[in-house]
């Protein structure tokens, strides 16, 4: 099945479409609406290289190159650190969604229960919940566990709320993956624990790029849980860093150092993907597998 | 190998999901315990609202003061804008995570509003401070229940900011009466320049021009007017008062004085319409002097400053004691943070200095109180004449003034809305929002 | 079935223990703390609150709020998953043909999805500013008056505006998803199809859709969900304004819990909230399995 499904890919990289006047107009079609998608993002790079106070004719793109910009808003958002705190964050709580979300969706596709489906469908109601309708006990819950305002308190929050999507993206893989491989080590003696890492999970690695590429995206770009319960501005990750320009009146409506502090805190998700585009598309096409 | 490499890949996450645990429960004995033990160090966190500027007051310039003066002391300090700093600070009271110091709004303004957290038990009183005796009358919009709970940084004003070399090409001086204020408005018009430039996206901003009204129409009037209101004695709805004021305010939308185009502009892309020399006028507070006054816009001009005039030219100024510091009643170094304070509003430290110095405050005594920013003379005079009121919304339960705004926003769309709708529905709002919080 | 359950013994439910223990104490206590709130008049900080019965409630009901903010969220949800799928499935089909620069394409439909939610409310706010914003000064170069143009503080077009800035950031992640789906459909069906003399549209109604039905509902289910918990773009760029134009059912209660000091009438609202979204999704869930069965 994988492998034919390549040589598909394959044959279509080989076999263009001959020039007609239908595939013309697509072209044309596509590339208007390309257009109008991308017009906000290259006027805000354009900007992003004027002067801070050269903001006539927007239109005018590209008209001047200077970085005056990006070094105030660099310095404004105290970049490296953001950046880096944005980076723990992300990576942290992913690590740890993957691990337990895995193990969580494991007995739900395995043990034939009907406490598996209970359980499923209870992962799965978490997600229609909004977390600002819910931050006020949870952050009491936070206080009767006496857990401080930390780097990692937001990333407690993260986890949680990644948890019903991952573990239903792993519950629905899960059942594709034939039963059999598990019956052979069991039979060879394994134990749970060692069958599950050994065998099972690498198995689950299309999953796990989809939880990987999925929840880190918005992770990485979340602003709620770090702005509540992070104490320090020198853990905030970039998000937090952007909402300090928000009703920003000491400077009004600095576009250009705005628009710079937008492209800068954009970049580094534009870099990742475009390195790993494959894994992107792929993870996130793996959404369409339904449990 | 493969296999391996994956079985230490799960081990790395399980160990730092153990970690994560771990760290969390050390950074909590960490913070309890004085920063690591090396002898009475300690970190006093602080949380302000607003932004945090180039060099900024309180993120940058104070913890340098605060670590010379106390060498034993680390002030930490955050800000953030006043919608999340509300949504921040009652999270982190819910959580028994509030910082020691935080920023304490007057009387019953806003979710940081002394009375209503004082009320709630989470303040320290700091009645028999030397910095309360000092600051005098503003004191008084901190007391709660014959307790001091926060410290006045000296005053803040509500005004007009206008382009005095615009006023000045058309001839027009700086107006009296509402009369004259409208013949201004008027002119500019008939002359092809916006009059009034407001960011109504932001909708609080409303209340800049609204407020410095009701202090000549109402207050002057009725001093008790809103303690009148939460006795029943009065209401938003009797005539003559709020239907005045709001009825006078619209009249600047109705004339095409302020753009109704306004709705979709930031309060920050209104200053700087102002700045760029696109509109004469605009409302705002003095907190924004640096970005009205101080920024620099696409023109230069003289920028002046006046309140809005009575109808009858007895004209009262929208003054209050600004927002200040309290004490967690949590906190573990209220003594710390007391010491902190005292110094930085003691009239004559070189904290105190840097503070004035820094415009974040106009000072009511002490250093710099004799040469105020002569931009701020006509307020300062009314001041010192007892012809000033606070801000209408200290006064209000928070929320009341949403509703106005969102009302007058409804007027301002054009959306059917009357003048009366909108103090029936301030009136209901404040019953409902009154009733609440007893 | 012995041999499965010794394979797979009730003690795998011990796996789910790490994420049991968190979902249920930083999720499920706090939802039913909030079904506690929201018969009180806690305000968020005092802790000295009364019980209210179903005050809360009645006042929601005969105030208007509720409906307001319901009807906005409807609005929202609907125009956002209509908007976000057919511009969806319209790019993804474009593209699962034999296209010179297809990487290309998708990746220009795909970025707006990087970038994070306060960076778009920004971008956003800069396009609909009235007078010097990027439509403005489109419109004025074709000759227009763009000073006029005044999409985010309209109270007709304020809602739109934000539900357009949701589809732009949308719609991306939606096509990827069909296309993946596109990509699965048998070829020789189509062309069987045509063979019968299917038009067109036949061919894309009667074939094509069917056989990605299972996409579809993961693809509505998703931005239903999406839609209903709207908030971001009310709390980034209108406040909720201009009046209550864009005052969501997240907004509305975050309006109420934050600034009117009422966690008590918030939580009500929450209530309310949890029950119409967890109805429609239930609903969808169930029309849309239906109609994947007709197919």
């Amino acid at each position: 099945m994988k492998k034919n499904k390549k040589e598909k890919v394959y044959k279509e990289v080989e076999s263009y479409s001959k020039f007609t006047w239908k595939t013309l107009l697509l072209y044309i079609v596509l590339a208007a609406f390309c257009v109008i998608i991308i017009a906000p993002l290259v006027i805000v790079l354009s900007s992003s290289f004027r002067d801070p106070s050269n903001m006539t004719s927007p239109l005018k793109l590209f008209s001047q190159f200077t970085f005056e910009s990006y070094a105030q808003a660099f310095s404004r958002m105290k970049y490296p650190k953001e950046l880096l705190n944005s980076i723990i964050t992300t990576a942290g709580s992913v690590a740890v969604v993957v691990f337990i979300s895995s193990m969580a969706a494991y007995p739900i596709s395995r043990v034939i229960s009907k406490w598996s489906k209970a359980f499923y469908y209870f992962f799965i109601a978490g997600l229609v919940i909004p977390a600002q309708m819910v931050i006020v006990p949870i952050a009491q819950n936070f206080g009767r566990f006496g857990i401080p305002n930390s780097r990692f308190t937001p990333m407690i929050m993260f986890i949680t709320c990644s948890l019903p999507f991952s573990v239903f993206l792993y519950a629905g893989f899960m059942k594709s993956v034939p039963k059999e491989i598990e019956e052979a080590a069991f039979l060879d003696g394994a134990g749970v624990i060692r069958r599950y890492f050994s065998v099972v999970f690498p198995l689950l690695k299309p999953a796990t790029v989809s939880v990987i590429i999925t929840q880190g995206m918005w992770i990485w770009n979340d602003y709620f849980f770090p702005m509540v319960f992070v104490s320090k501005s020198d853990q905030y990750s970039l998000p937090v860093g952007m909402l300090q320009f928000l009703g920003d009146s000491q400077n009004p409506a600095q576009w250009n150092v705005l628009f710079a502090s937008c492209v800068l805190s954009a970049i580094p998700l534009i870099i990742v993907f475009a390195v790993m585009q494959k894994q992107f598309i792929n993870g996130i096409a793996a959404g369409a597998v339904k449990g | 190998m493969i296999k391996m490499k994956r079985l230490a890949a799960l081990g790395l996450a399980g160990v730092m999901s153990l970690g994560l645990l771990t760290m969390a429960g050390c950074d909590n004995s960490g913070n309890e315990n004085g920063n690591g033990g090396s002898d009475g160090d300690i970190t006093i966190t602080m949380m302000y609202s607003g932004t945090a500027a180039e060099n900024d007051f309180e993120t940058e310039v104070l913890p340098d003061l605060v670590h010379e003066a106390f060498p034993n002391i680390t002030l930490e300090v955050t800000k953030l804008p006043d919608d999340q700093y509300y949504t921040a600070l009652k999270t982190k009271l819910a959580s028994g995570e509030c910082p020691d110091i935080i920023l304490v709004q007057p009387m019953y303004a806003g979710a940081n509003s002394v009375f209503g957290l004082a009320e709630a038990g989470y303040l320290e009183p700091l009645t028999d401070m030397k910095a309360i005796e000092l600051s005098g009358v503003g004191a008084s919009s901190f007391t709660y229940n014959g307790e001091v709970y926060g410290i006045p940084s000296g005053v803040t004003m509500l005004g007009t900011y206008y382009n005095a070399d615009m006023l000045a090409k058309y001839n027009l001086a700086v107006p009296t009466t509402w009369d004259e204020f409208l013949n201004v408005c008027k002119t500019l018009k008939d002359n092809g320049i916006t009059p009034i430039v407001m960011g109504d996206k932001d909708m609080f901003v409303m209340q800049f021009g609204l407020y410095q009204i009701a202090c000549s129409e109402i207050y002057a009037a009725n001093p008790d007017y809103d303690k009148q209101l939460r006795t029943g004695e009065t209401k938003f709805n009797d005539e003559g008062t709020w239907d005045k004021v709001l009825s006078m305010y619209t009249t600047l939308y109705d004339n095409g004085y302020i753009d109704s185009s306004s709705l979709g502009l930031g309060s920050a892309q209104a200053i700087q319409k102002f700045i760029d020399g696109e509109a004469a006028m605009i409302f705002d507070g003095s907190f924004d002097y640096a970005a009205v006054v101080d920024a620099k816009g696409a023109v230069d001009f003289t920028r002046g400053y006046f309140p809005l005039p009575a109808s009858n030219g007895d004209t009262y100024a929208a003054m209050a004691p600004g927002a200040g510091p309290a004490i967690y009643s949590g906190s573990q170094y209220k003594d710390e943070c007391k010491a902190i304070l005292e110094m930085l509003y003691d009239g004559e430290s070189d904290m105190y200095k840097a503070y004035v110095d820094s415009g974040r405050i106009i000072p009511t005594y002490g250093y710099g109180y004799d040469q105020v920013n002569p931009i701020y003379d006509k307020f300062m005079s009314l001041y010192e004449e007892g012809k000033a009121f606070y801000w209408c919304n200290q006064a209000w339960p928070a929320g009341t003034e949403e509703e106005m705004e969102s009302k007058l926003s409804e007027y301002i769309g054009k959306q059917g809305t009357t003048v009366n709708d909108i103090t029936k529905a301030m009136q209901a709002k404040f019953d409902e929002l009154l009733a609440a919080s007893k | 079935m012995k041999n499965n359950s010794l394979v797979f013994p009730k003690k795998l439910y011990f796996f789910m223990l790490p994420a049991l223990a968190l979902f249920v104490v930083f999720w499920v206590v706090p939802i039913f703390q909030l079904f506690y709130y929201s018969v009180t008049d806690f305000n968020g900080v005092n802790y000295d609150y009364n019980f209210v019965g179903f005050d809360n409630f009645k006042i929601l009901f005969s105030e208007g709020t509720l409906v307001n903010s319901i009807k906005n969220t409807l609005i929202y949800a609907l125009l956002v998953v209509v908007g976000t799928n057919i511009l969806g499935l319209a790019v993804a089909m474009a593209l699962n043909t034999k296209l010179r620069g297809k990487t290309f394409f998708r990746t220009c439909s795909f970025m707006p999805a990087l970038f994070s939610a306060i960076v778009v409310g920004f971008i956003w706010s800069y396009v609909y500013m009235p007078g010097s914003g990027m439509i403005s000064s489109i419109i004025d170069l074709f000759g227009g008056d763009g000073s006029n143009v005044n999409l985010i503080g309209g109270f007709n077009t304020a809602l739109i505006a934000i539900i357009i800035v949701d589809i732009w950031k949308g719609f991306g992640t939606t096509m990827i998803i069909y296309l993946a789906g596109l990509q699965t459909v048998d070829e020789s069906l189509i062309e069987a199809g045509r063979i019968d003399g299917c038009s067109t549209w036949k061919l894309f109604t009667k074939v094509k859709l069917p056989l990605i039905s299972s996409t579809i509902t993961i693809n509505i289910i998703l931005n239903v969900i999406a839609g209903l918990k709207a908030f971001d773009y009310s709390f980034i760029m209108t406040n909720g304004g201009p009046g209550k134009a864009t005052n969501t059912l997240m907004y509305t209660i975050y309006k109420i819990a934050f600034k009117d000091q009422m966690m008590g009438k918030a939580s009500a609202l929450s209530v309310v909230s949890f029950i119409v979204i967890i109805a429609i999704t239930i609903f969808m869930l169930r029309l849309l399995n239906k109609k994947e069965v007709e197919m």
